[in-house]
């Protein structure tokens, strides 16, 4: 086999040179919300992205959902770039974003009617992620009469059911109390540990960031910008315990240090 | 709850057909100027059994459906797609809002003059009257679509057909309901207004014949007709209506 056709088990997704930047309104120029970030992300990992508001994190995800433009430089996903949405990658917005008039099995049948899924009972699909994401019972009932959390992990099903490789998470518990956004982390975590899909998860949370993670981009603003990329070697699976181990406890005075700066 | 506020309905309704029965009666009013109930039930049964009866029905019933059948079927394609495409409503914005802020009855006598006194101009202004809520509220359902449920379908590779089938329309199909019931209402008063202005058939033009000749019983019971039909269609539109809004919240 040639060297070259050796998929680089490296660079799953590869972000190179990219710079985002949105028109302001009534033509007072451009706002650059990404500038120049480098990335590189192995097949398999749980990638977080920290940092405050206004620091590009959520531009950064949505350019390599493809479904913000560049202004320069590329997202490749397994080597090829990306130009557009793909099969290939899933996202979970933060409000959701379901169909109101959807019910809850209807709402994960979405994306698998939209990449027109065949040779297969959707519904049968649906209803699997609906119980996988621990809403079995709920299956009728519509977004509004669910609770934030509930709605996520529909947001979650529904990412999950059309089987991507990569699974891109904008801020998807930031609406939620805090509480449910721990319980909703570790069963993120659980159902992740199961097929171990290549995850990026924007948040704001450090200690979120760190008790999912397996690397730390860390992000700061004026121009948005990667500052920092911090491996964490929190062994798996992890617990609640995870978060008051010493080691824990370093990393989130480290993410604070490279915040402050 | 829905009992107790249907008894206290119904009561509302029998006080006033019972004071309505008595007054005339007790000398308070003159029966020749304000009917009473049973003389126009009377009445009613009376006019049934004619011959123009069921044609008069049949030409007003017919001039609503072909003009308000053509309100939705232009009203509403149309609002979607002004809704859909910014450039188009900047085009149209202006006359649409012109004829919505005109009393379509105003148009009347210049639809008469095109169209003659026949049924082409009620079902003319049955379509006018129709078509602008339609159109209007199915222009806001599309506007008020949500950007975030327009861009979760694009994650997901939807195209622009996509959009508009799984996204766009099922999102403004509450509001396009609103303007058809909006529109309903308009359509009606449309096609009796017109009957009574000039027409040779049709149960508005029989209002104005039993007015002229001073019949008040008859002319009672042809009004009532009007407003039961409307009450019930409006009702039906509103059942579907409500369906659409649990389902869609």
């Amino acid at each position: 086999m040639d060297a070259r056709t050796v998929v680089e088990p490296g660079s799953h997704i590869r972000v190179e040179g990219l710079t985002v930047a949105y028109e302001k309104p009534r033509g007072a120029g451009t706002f650059v919300a990404v500038s120049n970030a480098n990335l590189d992300i192995a097949r398999g990992t749980f990638v977080t992205i920290v940092g405050p508001s206004g620091c590009g994190k959520s531009s950064l995800l949505l350019t390599i959902a493809g479904l913000v433009q560049p202004a320069s430089g590329c997202v490749l996903v397994n080597g090829k770039p990306v130009s557009g949405p793909g099969r290939d990658r899933a996202v979970v917005f933060q409000d959701f974003a379901l169909m109101p008039w959807r019910t809850v099995l209807d709402n994960v049948r979405f994306g698998l009617e939209l990449q027109r899924w065949s040779g297969e009972d959707l519904t049968a699909r649906a209803r699997r992620y609906v119980e996988l994401v621990g809403l079995k019972g709920f299956e009728h009932y519509h977004p509004h009469q669910l609770s934030g959390g509930m709605r996520q992990r529909v947001g979650i099903a529904r990412a999950l059911a059309v089987d991507p490789e990569i699974l891109l998470l904008d801020e998807p518990f930031g609406s939620l109390d805090a509480q449910t956004r721990d319980e909703m982390g570790q069963e993120l975590l659980a159902i992740w540990e199961q097929n171990k899909k290549t995850a990026l998860f924007v948040t704001h949370g450090i200690d979120e960031a760190i008790f999912l993670a397996d690397q730390i981009v860390v992000m700061a603003k004026n121009p948005g910008r990667i500052t920092e990329i911090i491996t964490v070697d929190l062994p798996r699976p992890r617990t609640v315990e995870t978060m008051d181990s010493k080691l824990f406890i370093e990393y989130r005075r480290k993410i604070r240090g490279c915040l402050a700066l | 709850m829905t009992n107790y506020r249907m008894m206290v309905s119904t009561l509302s309704v029998m006080a006033f057909l019972a004071l309505w029965e008595i007054a005339p009666r007790a000398g308070i009013v003159d029966a020749r100027y304000t009917s009473q109930p049973t003389r126009v039930i009377t009445a009613g049964f009376e006019i049934v059994r004619t011959a123009g009866f069921l044609h008069d029905v049949s030409v007003s019933l017919s001039e609503f459906a072909i003009g308000f059948a053509l309100a939705i079927g232009i009203g509403v394609p149309l609002g979607l797609l002004l809704g859909r495409f910014p450039v188009l409503r900047y085009l149209l914005d202006p006359p649409i809002m012109a004829i919505y802020a005109t009393p379509h009855l105003a148009l009347l006598p210049i639809i008469v003059v095109w169209l003659g006194i026949g049924m082409q101009s009620k079902i003319a202004v049955a379509f006018v009257g129709g078509v602008i809520p339609i159109l209007v509220n199915s222009m806001a359902g599309v506007r008020g679509v949500e950007r975030s449920w327009v861009v979760a379908a694009r994650s997901f590779c939807a195209g622009e057909r996509d959009v508009f089938v799984k996204v766009i329309l099922p999102a403004s199909l509450p509001s396009v309901i609103l303007g058809i019931r909006l529109g309903l209402s308009r359509a009606v008063l449309g096609v009796i207004v017109a009957e009574m202005y000039q027409s040779q058939a049709g149960v508005g033009n029989e209002i104005m014949r039993y007015g002229s000749e001073f019949r008040t019983d008859q002319l009672l019971f042809n009004v009532l007709l009007v407003s039961l039909f409307g009450v019930a269609a409006t009702s039906a539109v509103r059942a579907l209506e409500e369906k659409l809004w649990t389902a869609g919240k």
